[in-house]
């Protein structure tokens, strides 16, 4: 029995997800030279033997890494620059708000989050990568510092996970912000009720300290396409507020609301240089992983 | 004329309109919920709030509320409020049918005098305007006095009636009865009725109603009375020969139909009226017992009789009447060739008989001699030439006269040319045969008729080994041939006699049927046949029909014809001429007065165009018939009995009666409807029925639109 319980995260990682990302990343080693290493390749430059760039010398950097043959050729002072490839923290911020708890199909958002959130600290344990944590409604529910022994620990504290208060993003996430040590990975995972500029004001905070923030704007389908037939009454899940609804009436409308706040949430992400991705609960994990890491990539070619 | 309702408090139904109105305007807002995470999107959008509060869908809006409509009409029941016609008559004015039960049983002690005294009462109880018919019954129903306010009619035509001697059926009288009040416009109809109220003659399956609105009123005599019955339910004879006469030995059947027992009842034997013998008999309670007489000797023409036991309660069924028909044991002669013992098979055969008997008589065809053919009915001409001469002769005029002969062929068999013509056919000599079988049969001829049913005897197991062929005459009929065809049986007439000719002998040489068990019967049948004997009833039961030419057939061989007109005599004395012809129908005129009188009697009728004669006989005891247009000629006895089904005086309960002659809530339509006759309203208020039919339709309609809404909202 304790076996059953010594992993709870574990049941989380779709194996056939894991295993198809495995042959991804096989396809990419094989296609792309370093993929793996890139997979989450860190942007912060530092000590490595992989030359990155030359920059003017500035007071204060360490006189052992001038690189005295350029100052012979050129007669200034130039040090040498390496890219880290270093052991980073993923730190997997999961909005768990009452809202999240929504699914009109046999998965809510709050499990698709646990999902990719699970996936994604599997793949960053296994680079060796330290794991955290943070979930949050109203405020920070659930912390796990970033570690290389708190794998369990997290995907534990994934598994107890639920929906409960109503939620926001502003104050959580700046409490979030200042908890994060190291610059390192953060995924944010939430479905983003609120305006775009606030919501991207709220996320930016976890940038404070030079990490890369990775967005999964997780929508049910039926939040997208509102699909109901008969009028109802809608009530809404976090305030209780109820309004009658004849959706064949509305659906245009609100197809075209969603639509639009989505496009503002990826313009406003991607001028903070966030990567934004939107994701329907029914898409399958594997395939938004694969979207993901492709972007990744490209995402460090650019740099 | 104005439209009204029977029941308005049904039109409180349309309040039920409100739902289908509430359910169009706020379906929209049913009690469905839907959790949605956020209504962010949702309230940005401007509420159209007036589209909730139109009614959508309109025809399936219609026709909900049509429906509900139809439904609250229909139940309230609308009719045309015409005004009445006028009547003359007051709302009380009664159409009275009574009904008299006078079969026989009502003659059982008291039962009778209380009819009369219960339809006194009823008469007396009439009103001024009050109408009323008198109606008296047994099997069949009688109007004696048609609907009349005249009471005195009534009660006098009352004391024409007595009880009869025939059945109870309370079918007859119960429609007769409701045909009456049907054709009556009066406010309030009932029908009394005045009887014992057997059980035995009510049957359910017979579907007699009164029409909706009449009420039945049993009267119920005799309900407390239980004298016991005894009757004498049947006579059984014994006839044996005895010299040229015949001995009769009499056996009584006597009943005891009440729940005490009966210590020395007197059974007395009648013969012509006169009492011969007596016994005394005792008879459990529900029990029965048997007398039997001393025999007594039957000669001449025949007699007839009573048994008859000590009078009680219901004297109809104390008697017994019966009539013995001369000679009923049927005389035949045999005679036989020259091989000894060739006809012992059909002697033997013919000594078994009963009902009939026959006397047999057998000696060598030789010895034959003419004087001994005066008292036969039969001659077997078995394995023997015809008789030659002066004895030939006067057996061709015997057989002209009205005698069978029966001619068996055989190594002996011989026919003069002048006897040829005797017979049915021309006979060859013997053939050989293998085995040689029946193969067709006329089972629709007397003589083979009672073994046409299965197992009812095989003809066809008898082999025969020889025969003679026979070559049938024009006139003959072939009874029965062998399996090649060949004729077997020819029968033939001459004069007024009949003659069989059968192709192989009685005895065992040239068949063995004389070994089948076939043999008896089959011999039985033909000399009953060419004596052409028929069957006589010691006596008939009430209500059976006498067929005259057949009876007269039946009564004696030698009277075969019947007589051209009779005179019938019935028990109470009437006297009914039955002519030829058209006589007929002046006769069966005067006895249906007769009958409408209550008397009772005989009917008589014939088919149109058909010879056939019947007399109803209605009285019990005797019938006299007579031939001759005068009645003067000599006198034969029918005897008649009542029908002991009606001693049966088990009781129906009057309720179950009510309840099975009437229509439901009879009386209080009756009242209801003082003013207008059932029809009439039924048709001012049968709106109802095309409203509530208007309303199924639509109802039919509406889920199917409803659906198809639904699916094209979706």
């Amino acid at each position: 029995m304790r076996r059953a319980v010594a992993d709870p995260g574990a049941r989380f990682i779709d194996p056939t997800a894991l295993a198809r990302i495995g042959n991804l990343e096989l396809i990419a080693r094989t296609v792309v030279d370093g993929f793996v290493a890139g997979l989450h390749r860190s942007p912060y430059l530092g000590l490595s033997l992989d030359f990155a760039e030359y920059r003017a010398y500035m007071p204060g950097d360490d006189v052992r890494r001038v690189d005295w043959r350029l100052y012979a050729r050129t007669d200034r002072y130039y040090v040498k620059e390496y890219e880290a490839e270093t052991n980073a923290d993923f730190m997997a911020v999961l909005d768990v708000s009452r809202s999240m708890g929504y699914g009109s199909g046999g998965i809510t958002k709050l499990d698709y989050a646990r999902y990719l959130a699970a996936t994604l600290a599997c793949f960053s344990h296994r680079q060796r990568d330290r794991v955290g944590l943070i979930a949050f409604d109203d405020e920070v529910v659930e912390r796990v510092p970033a570690s290389a022994r708190n794998y369990e620990v997290v995907l534990d504290a994934i598994g107890r996970l639920e929906a409960g208060r109503r939620g926001s993003l502003a104050g959580p996430l700046r409490r979030a912000a200042e908890s994060l040590g190291r610059r390192g990975i953060v995924v944010v995972v939430s479905d983003f009720y609120e305006e775009p500029e606030s919501a991207v004001a709220a996320v930016r905070q976890l940038r404070a300290r030079g990490g890369d923030v990775i967005v999964f704007h997780v929508l049910d389908p039926a939040e997208i396409e509102l699909p109901f037939d008969r009028a109802a009454t809608f009530r809404d899940l976090e305030s209780g507020e109820a309004i009658p609804v004849i959706p064949t009436e509305l659906r245009a409308q609100y197809r075209a609301l969603v639509e639009a706040h989505t496009a503002s949430l990826a313009r406003l992400f991607a001028a903070e240089g966030i990567d934004y991705t939107l994701v329907s609960t029914a898409s399958p994990l594997d395939h938004v992983l694969f979207g993901y890491l492709a972007a990744r990539q490209k995402l460090m070619r650019v740099r | 004329m104005g439209l009204s309702f029977l029941a308005p408090a049904f039109l409180l139904g349309l309040a039920a309109l409100a739902v289908p109105i509430l359910v169009h305007l706020t379906q929209r807002q049913r009690k469905d919920v839907v959790e949605f995470p956020s209504l962010m999107f949702l309230e940005r959008i401007p509420y159209r709030s007036v589209r909730r509060q139109r009614i959508r869908h309109w025809m399936l809006f219609l026709i909900r509320c049509l429906a509900i409509v139809l439904l609250a009409a229909a139940f309230s029941r609308p009719f045309l409020d015409r005004p009445d016609p006028p009547l003359a008559l007051g709302a009380t004015a009664r159409e009275v049918v009574i009904l008299v039960d006078r079969s026989y049983s009502m003659g059982y002690g008291e039962r009778w005098a209380d009819a009369g005294a219960a339809v006194r009462r009823v008469v007396g109880e009439l009103g001024p305007e009050d109408r009323a018919t008198l109606i008296a019954f047994d099997e069949a129903a009688v109007e004696v006095v048609p609907a009349t306010t005249d009471r005195g009619r009534i009660l006098a035509a009352l004391d024409t009636l007595a009880p009869g001697s025939r059945t109870t059926r309370y079918a007859p009288a119960l429609q007769l009865a409701g045909r009456i009040l049907a054709a009556s416009q009066r406010p309030r109809r009932e029908a009394v009725l005045v009887s014992d109220l057997q059980r035995r003659g009510w049957g359910a399956a017979e579907g007699a109603k009164l029409p909706a609105g009449a009420a039945l009123v049993p009267v119920v005599v005799g309900a407390g009375d239980d004298a016991g019955n005894a009757m004498v339910a049947a006579v059984t004879f014994r006839r044996e020969p005895d010299g040229r006469a015949e001995r009769v030995t009499a056996t009584a059947r006597v009943v005891n139909g009440g729940d005490s027992p009966v210590r020395g009842l007197a059974v007395a034997l009648e013969l012509e009226g006169r009492e011969v013998q007596s016994r005394r008999v005792d008879v459990e309670a529900r029990g029965a017992a048997s007398v039997v007489f001393d025999p007594f000797i039957l000669a001449g023409g025949g007699t007839w009789g009573t048994v008859r036991i000590a009078r009680d309660a219901l004297p109809a069924d104390d008697a017994h009447h019966f009539t013995l028909a001369p000679g009923q044991a049927i005389p035949v002669l045999v005679l036989e060739g020259p091989e000894p013992g060739s006809s012992l098979y059909v002697r033997r055969a013919l000594s078994i008989g009963e009902a009939p008997g026959f006397r047999v008589e057998a000696r060598p065809a030789g010895w034959f001699r003419t004087s001994e053919l005066d008292d036969k009915a039969v001659v077997v001409l078995n394995d023997a030439p015809f008789p030659t001469g002066g004895t030939g002769l006067r057996l061709r005029e015997w057989i002209e006269e009205g005698g069978g002969l029966i001619v068996a062929l055989g190594e002996a068999s011989r026919v003069t040319d002048d006897a040829a013509a005797l017979l049915p056919g021309r006979f060859g000599p013997p053939v050989d045969r293998e085995g040689a079988a029946l193969g067709r049969i006329d089972y629709g001829h007397p003589i083979f008729e009672p073994f046409a049913l299965p197992r009812s005897g095989d003809l066809t197991a008898a082999r025969f080994y020889r025969t003679r062929p026979i070559e049938p005459a024009d006139s003959a009929r072939v009874l029965a041939r062998f399996d090649d065809g060949a004729p077997a049986l020819v029968e033939g007439r001459y004069g007024r006699g009949r003659v069989l000719l059968w192709a192989s002998s009685f005895d065992a040489f040239w068949n063995d049927l004389a070994l089948q068990p076939v043999f008896l019967p089959f011999v039985h049948r033909l000399a009953r046949h060419a004596a052409g004997h028929a069957e006589s009833r010691p006596s008939y039961t009430v209500g059976q029909a006498l067929d005259l030419d057949g009876w007269w057939e039946a009564a004696g061989r030698a009277q075969a014809t019947a007589p051209g007109a009779v005179v019938v005599r019935t028990p109470s004395g009437r006297r009914i001429e039955v002519g030829t012809g058209g006589a007929e129908g002046a006769a069966a005129a005067e006895s249906a007065d007769g009958e409408m009188a209550g008397a009772g009697g005989g009917r008589v009728g014939g088919a149109a165009g058909a010879a056939a004669r019947l007399i109803e006989l209605l009285e019990q005891g005797f019938y006299e018939i007579r031939e001759g247009g005068r009645g003067d000629g000599a006198a034969r006895v029918v005897a008649v009995n009542v029908d002991l089904a009606e001693s049966d005086l088990a009781r129906l309960d009057a309720e179950e009666l009510v309840a099975a002659a009437t229509a439901p809530g009879a009386t209080a339509a009756g009242e209801e409807t003082a003013e207008l006759g059932p029809a009439e309203r039924e048709r001012q208020q049968r709106w109802w029925w095309y409203l509530l039919a208007g309303a199924l339709g639509l109802l039919a309609v509406e889920p199917v639109l409803a659906n198809r809404l639904s699916r094209a909202g979706a």
